[in-house]
């Protein structure tokens, strides 16, 4: 059984298409990310699993329980954090993080120890008593993803978790994220950071337009774009254009350039069988390997490779 | 059960820290009551001791701007971007909406607490069963007003300006065309078929009947009391039902 599966499931907004018929699953104790631009459905997608919005029409279940006819068991088994943490303005991180979990059902006896614990780790300690009015955007946004932390569904679903929040904030929220995991949570992640779905998916499933585009790991992702690696080289050779017909000559290589006599690039396939190869070859050619660059493509080139968009420009649009 | 009641002291507690609000609508109606109610009622002729009746008339304007703040309140959570939280907290929709339901009869019994007791206390009619009944009677009233604002609200997901100028005009037509300041019997004609469209006609004359007013001027209790009941009932059902759809299908995040 998948922890999620959704069957041609579509929403619409009057005449826009938010999801359309998209069909996708979740293995349990997965992290899955959905990458995409402002407007891929990735938001749609979630309130729907959260049962928050209804769908248009197709299927959608978490654990099995249909989001649409048993949306409050839905409820009962998972946790989510909003794109933004809003319409508290009055209470206080602790009294909201108190509320959550007596509702979300954490046992008494655990929920002060847990609070504080999450509280201190995401560094909102000192805050606890401020009105959330007064809270930065950082914290608000700290707080948003606490509560799933505190609660530790199921199944959690986690909005842009790491938006607005520095450097040091994201890792903290990453680490958490990664631990709820390790404790068996499930996780659907949406994002439009390339950085965040890298350290944290098993696997990414790419929106575009309310469809699904590709869903693999992040490895293979990667591997699938011919020519996405590079490999930069400076190599001591007295014959380079000899040398540069026989490095073409390598499986998985895509094009080789050679800016001056010694400096090549190379676009390869999967550098890392194909590096062994190529110094194999300027071992033959008595060629003298002074360095060696390589780089692998970003997620966004892969958004890039399937789409033929990147995701920032399409985010901005 | 425990749920709900969560939900309504976490939402209560800080508007009663301090409760400034409510504090604030008891000495309006006191300084109303004592001071305007007090000099209005030596001009007025045509009522025995106007005062009383003014008191009972403030009693169901409080009623009324509550229940319309309730109405509006759960409007204002869906734009706030609040209301997708409150959804997807692990409780049933029923219970969701019984809790808004609870939290405003709480407000509105803490709001009632003093302007009620004076309003019996200057009419001398301090008994169990009239103030069972004039609660019974303004709660009533309160769900039907706040069911009205509820099924407006759809106006709100398209436009929150229209729907504010619109519950503003509302609320003043609903007040001035009703028996809320003065009796049907003495409104002229063409107010009085304006007036028999306010629910605020129907509550304030049936809490004028319990509390023992000249039934001559009131309108007949059955009727009053079959229509806030059919109000109440339709409206809050309606407004629940196009709230969900609305809610469910738009995208209020």
């Amino acid at each position: 059984m998948y922890a999620v599966e959704t069957k041609n499931l579509t929403k619409r907004y009057g005449k826009t298409w938010a999801l359309k018929n998209l069909d996708f699953t979740i293995d349990e104790n997965e992290i899955m990310v959905l990458l995409g631009p402002n407007g891929s459905g990735k938001t749609t997608l979630l309130l729907i699993l959260a049962t928050v919005l209804k769908p248009t029409s197709g299927q959608a279940k978490v654990m099995g329980i249909d989001v649409s006819t048993q949306s409050t068991r839905v409820r009962q088994i998972m946790g989510i954090t909003f794109q933004e943490s809003r319409g508290f303005w009055r209470h206080k991180p602790a009294d909201i993080l108190r509320f959550h979990a007596s509702v979300c059902g954490v046992p008494k006896t655990k929920r002060d120890t847990l609070i504080e614990h999450i509280l201190k780790d995401l560094e909102l300690w000192d805050a606890r008593n401020k009105l959330f009015m007064h809270l930065s955007g950082g914290q608000a946004k700290r707080l948003e993803v606490a509560k799933v932390f505190v609660h530790r569904p199921k199944f959690a679903i986690l909005d842009e978790p790491s938006s607005q929040v520095d450097l040091r904030g994201k890792r903290k929220i990453w680490a958490q994220i990664l631990k709820m995991r390790e404790e068996g949570s499930t996780i659907l992640i949406a994002t439009n950071e390339v950085r965040e779905a890298e350290y944290l998916a098993d696997r990414v499933t790419v929106l575009d337009k309310g469809k699904s585009v590709v869903c693999d790991t992040v490895r293979q992702l990667k591997d699938s774009i011919a020519g996405g690696d590079v490999v930069e080289l400076q190599i001591d050779t007295s014959d380079a254009q000899n040398l540069k017909r026989a490095l073409s000559q390598i499986e998985g290589t895509v094009k080789i350039t050679n800016s001056s006599a010694n400096q090549f690039k190379a676009h390869v396939s999967m550098a890392e069988s194909w590096v062994p190869r190529m110094t194999d070859v300027c071992y033959r050619s008595k060629a003298r390997i002074l360095s060696i660059r390589v780089t692998e493509p970003s997620l966004d080139d892969v958004f890039l490779h399937f789409t033929g968009r990147t995701l920032r420009r399409t985010s901005d649009e | 059960m425990s749920n709900i009641i969560r939900l309504v002291w976490f939402d209560l507690k800080t508007e009663l820290k301090p409760p400034v609000w409510i504090i604030t609508e008891w000495v309006v109606f006191l300084v109303q009551v004592s001071v305007y109610g007090a000099m209005i009622s030596q001009l007025v002729t045509g009522i025995d001791n106007y005062n009383r009746f003014f008191a009972v008339g403030l009693v169901i304007m409080i009623t009324f701007g509550l229940a319309s703040h309730i109405g509006r309140h759960f409007v204002e959570h869906a734009h706030e971007g609040r209301l997708p939280h409150l959804l997807s907290l692990p409780i049933s929709r029923s219970k969701l909406f019984l809790t808004i339901a609870l939290q405003g009869g709480v407000e509105l019994a803490l709001m009632l607490a003093v302007p009620l007791t004076v309003t019996l206390l200057i009419i001398g009619n301090l008994t169990w069963i009239s103030v069972v009944a004039c609660v019974l009677t303004l709660f009533c009233l309160g769900f039907g007003v706040a069911g009205v604002m509820l099924a407006l609200s759809f106006i709100a997901f398209k436009s929150s300006d229209l729907y504010t100028a619109i519950v503003t005009g509302l609320s003043i037509i609903m007040i001035r065309f009703s028996t809320v300041l003065y009796p049907l019997l003495f409104l002229p004609p063409q107010y009085t078929s304006a007036a028999v469209f306010s629910p605020l006609t129907y509550g304030s004359d049936l809490v004028r009947f319990i509390l023992g007013f000249d039934p001559s001027y009131l309108l007949h209790p059955l009727y009053a009391v079959s229509v806030l009941v059919a109000l109440s009932v339709s409206t809050l059902g309606l407004g629940l039902i196009l709230v969900q759809r609305l809610v469910e299908g738009v995208k209020s995040a």
